[in-house]
Parts: C-alpha cells; structure tokens; sequence
C-alpha cells in the first residue's frame, strides 16, 4: 500500500480549494453579486458596485491573462524563505472580472504580460504535525519557446 | 472644503534615519520641542493634537503628548499606514478651520528601523497570512513594469528620478541620505536588485524620525510671528479607492493610481488652483517609478508625457516643477508615521524662503501627497500671503 499523500492546509482558510488529487488545479473562492453579477476575490457580503447585500459563493479560476509581472530579488514579506534565484509575482485578470496578485510559478524570464496561466498550489512550510502549508500562485499554461 | 483661514504657525522636525538611542516617544518630543520654538508658544497655547503613528504599540499618542507636559488637552491617535502624518495634518488643520481649536498640533513618529528588524515583516501576528506574503517593493514593481510595457518607460527613467532625489536630500541638513558625491542615474542602475526593474537606491530607507506642524487662524499666527510670511494650508483632501473593474483587494495595495487623480482634483477644486499655481511637489516617492506616475496623477503633464518630464529635468531643483526637493521618501526618508508632516515641514521652509541652497525661487505654493496602503490618498495645499 502506498504512503497516503501528505494532508495540505492553506496558509489562511477561506481563500482557495484544495483538491484531494494532487495534481488537480485550485481555485478561488470568489463571490458574485446576485444583483450585478460582478466577480469579486475574497468573498464578500456587500457588493462593491452596486452594495447590493448577499453575494453568492463562487468558484474562480483556474485560469487567466497575466497583466504585468515582476521578479523579486529579496526573501518572502511574511515568510523566513530565501529563494536564491528569486521569484516571480504577478497580477493576473480572471475572465470573470477580478484581477488577483500572487506568487508565480517559473523562472526569472518565463512571463510575459498577456500570456495564459494557470493556478497551482505551493508549498511553504511544514507545521510540526507534518500537514503541508500551502498557498495558491500561478504559473505559464505553456513554457515560452 | 475651503481651508484658507488656517495657518501655519510651527514647524520641526528631527533628522530621519537610524536612531539607536532615543525611542520614537522621545523623537517625538523633540520634534514637537522644535515646533513649539518655532511657533512662539508653549503647550498651554494649544488646544487639541493629532498624532501619529503605524508602529502597533497602543497608547503612544498620549504618552508621547505627556513627554511635553500635562495640561489635559484632547489628543488623538491617527493611524492610515504610509500617509499618516498628512492625515494627522488634515484633522488639525479642520480642527482650527470649525473654530474647536484655536491652536491644533499634528505630530508623527516611527522608529521604522525597529520594525524592519523584527525580522520577516515584522508585524506580530499578521504575518503568516495571505496579505503579508508580497513585498510592498513587488507591488510597485508591478506598477513600473506594466508602464514599461504601456509607455515604453526605461529603467533609466527611474533611475533619473532616483538620482535626482539623493541629490536633493544631500541639500536637505533633516533627510537621511546625504551623499558625498552627485549621485548618477547609472550608480542608481547598478545598486542591488530588488523587484525588476528597481534597485535599491530606488527605494526609499526604513527610516526612525519624528516631525511635527501647528496650526493656527491666521490673525493669530500674524500676532505671535510678526514680520514672518504667512503660510496658509489652502486645502486638504483625504480619499480612499473607488470601486472600478478589476480592483485587487488581497495584498499589499496601493491604488487603483487614480486615487491620486481625484484627491488631488479634490484638493485643486477647494483651494481654488491648479497644477499650473504649484511652485513645488512633494510626493509619496517609496519607489521612484511612483513619482513618474504622480507627475501625470497630479495634472502636472499630459498622460504619456511623465518620461518627457524626467528627460528634461524638470522636476530637479530649477526646473518647472520641483518635485522632492527634500530628498522625498528616497533621501529625506520614510519612517511611516512623521512623513507626511516632513513634507509640509519642508514646504514651510520653502514658502518661507528659508530653504538655503536648496531654495525654490519665488515659492508661492506647495503640493503635499502620499498614499497608503489599504489603501487611501491624501494631499494638501499650502500657499504664501
């Protein structure tokens, strides 16, 4: 019998799905105005267009169009990593409206503003239990050439 | 709403930078000591004060009041991230415009040094959470790589600006950073890397310091400092973001940039001027590709013609628009909570003429900005009699 996968919990609850099958893609947990229909990550109660009341739980992603990008060449804000090649982060637009800011997954080179991506989940620490502590970032559909 | 029966009646400001020995209340103080020297007048004389602070300790607004004396005057802690200081400004100086306070005292502090050393964030409890996992410098990056692929923006544009503001602060004996060379755009370029395309020598420093400004009507600023010119606050704007399509609520933010359009536009409407009335800037410059941006969001040219501006030096010391003449956040420095009343620090010095090698000719009025995370944007007018 297999070694049963790691059990993986989010950095903070109430963001993004996490999938029993490790291969499969997040999402986001979004809201949608029953009133305007617009999109919005996190969730939300009050409508930020229209303030109408009661927004509906909906999944976002997983993909979207990256808006710009950049490479940081200094450790993590919140985090003791110290990544020696450095990170992307991006902003990335939804087709259902929201642009959401993450963690991107690749090398220094690997992005270009418009290019298709797809989320994904990453590891950022261990806890003392063994659970993996994961949050969501998004990485290019396809390698560049 | 019209300001234009407030005035400044003190400045002070202690230099930023690292200050091992003294606490952010002591800073304070002095900064306050400064002020009440330059007004003329002792705690007695003023009836209500502002002060502000980021670092998330409680209660250091009264206890820092307290280091200049008992005398049972309300107090109150004003907190909005980077722009606290110009928002501690703009409630004294309502204070003085509805009559509840003859006299009113803004004062920031920060020792952001200390924070910064906290290791990792450095903010207690938030900071293993999605929020805190972007740097503030990715987020700025973003903004400078999404004009370089709008605008064809070079990095050389920034590093200009950057090199402009060193060059400024070495002028300024209150800024931090005082370089004992004249700093050029390529030393900025070669600093170390830290969010493509900035670099270290484009942002600015966490920063200790303190600063503060008391506000009073202008017959009475006449009374206590006759003969001295008189700098009225014109206006002063506060907003926070309008919802638009695409708004980014999760990380560090500060925007959508349009934010700084409309407080500004607020802030021209009320005094009654316009960018073209402006004789120097001062702007929320934590990374240099930001004063680029605001050189358009403040109306100070056309979209699309910021780089034209930078190529022509025009917002260095005798060009159209001085902008950071004190150096800014990149070389005055940035602690947080004092910034803001930095800024009007210096515009009072440059409106009085008293700003020495680093003097605006004829300086009639000074633009105050800064924005802050959350996010929100502030920006006062100052003018000369």
């Amino acid at each position: 019998m297999a070694e049963p996968a790691r059990r993986r919990v989010p950095i903070e609850p109430g963001f993004f799905t996490i999938s029993e099958d490790a291969g499969a893609p997040p999402q986001l947990l979004g809201s949608r105005c029953r009133a305007c229909g617009e999109h919005f990550f996190p969730r939300r109660m009050v409508c930020a267009r229209c303030l109408a009341q009661g927004c509906e739980d909906v999944l976002l992603g997983p993909e979207g169009t990256l808006w710009t990008f950049t490479w940081v060449h200094v450790p993590f804000f919140g985090q003791k990593k110290t990544a020696a090649a450095g990170y992307g982060v991006g902003q990335v637009d939804l087709p259902e409206g929201p642009r959401i800011q993450a963690v991107l997954s690749g090398a220094q080179g690997d992005f270009a503003i418009g290019m298709p991506m797809r989320l994904e989940l990453e590891t950022l620490r261990e806890t003392p239990e063994g659970e993996e502590v994961v949050i969501h970032r998004f990485r290019p559909v396809e390698a560049r050439a | 709403m019209k300001l234009g029966n407030v005035a400044v009646l003190g400045v002070g400001q202690v230099r930023f930078g690292v200050h091992k020995v003294k606490s952010g209340i002591e800073l304070a103080r002095d900064a306050a000591l400064l002020a009440l020297a330059d007004a003329g007048i002792d705690l007695r004389s003023v009836n209500e004060a502002f002060v502000g602070y980021i670092e998330p300790a409680a209660m250091l607004a009264i206890k820092a009041m307290k280091e200049l004396g008992l005398t049972g005057l309300p107090v109150t802690h004003v907190e909005n991230a980077s722009a606290t200081g110009l928002v501690a400004f703009r409630e004294a100086a309502h204070a003085v415009a509805s009559g509840r306070a003859q006299v009113a005292l803004a004062l920031g502090f920060d020792k952001m040094s200390e924070m910064a050393r906290g290791g990792q964030g450095g903010r207690g409890p938030g900071r293993d959470t999605i929020d805190s996992v972007i740097l503030p410098a990715a987020y700025f990056a973003l903004w400078a790589m999404r004009r370089m692929h709008e605008r064809g923006t070079r990095p050389e544009h920034f590093a200009k600006i950057a090199a402009k503001n060193w060059n400024h602060g070495a002028l300024c004996p209150v800024a931090d950073r005082q370089a004992d060379h004249r700093v050029t755009p390529e030393e900025v370029l070669a600093s170390r890397k830290i969010a493509e395309p900035l670099t270290a020598m484009m942002a600015c420093p966490p920063d200790d310091g303190a600063a503060c400004a008391i506000l009073a009507a202008p017959e009475l600023v006449r009374k206590l400092r006759p003969g001295r010119p008189l700098v009225r606050v014109l206006s002063s704007a506060l907003q926070t973001e309008t919802y638009t399509p695409g708004h980014t609520f999760v990380g560090p933010v500060v925007g959508p940039a349009t934010m700084s359009r409309d407080t500004a536009n607020e802030a021209y409407r009320d005094a009654g001027l316009g960018p073209a009335d402006v004789s120097l800037a001062l702007c929320h410059d934590a990374f240099a590709n930001e004063e680029l941006e605001y050189y358009e969001l403040l109306g100070f040219c056309a979209e699309g013609e910021a780089e034209k501006l930078v190529e022509e030096e025009q917002t260095s010391l005798g060009g159209r628009i001085p902008f950071n003449t004190d150096g800014g956040l990149i070389a005055r420095g940035h602690p947080g909570g004092p910034t803001g009343l930095a800024q009007i620090h210096e515009i009072v010095v440059q409106l009085r003429g008293e700003a020495g090698r680093r003097q605006v000719e004829n300086a009639r009025v000074g633009l105050a900005h800064l924005v802050g995370g959350g996010s929100v944007c502030t920006v006062s007018l100052l003018a000369r009699d």
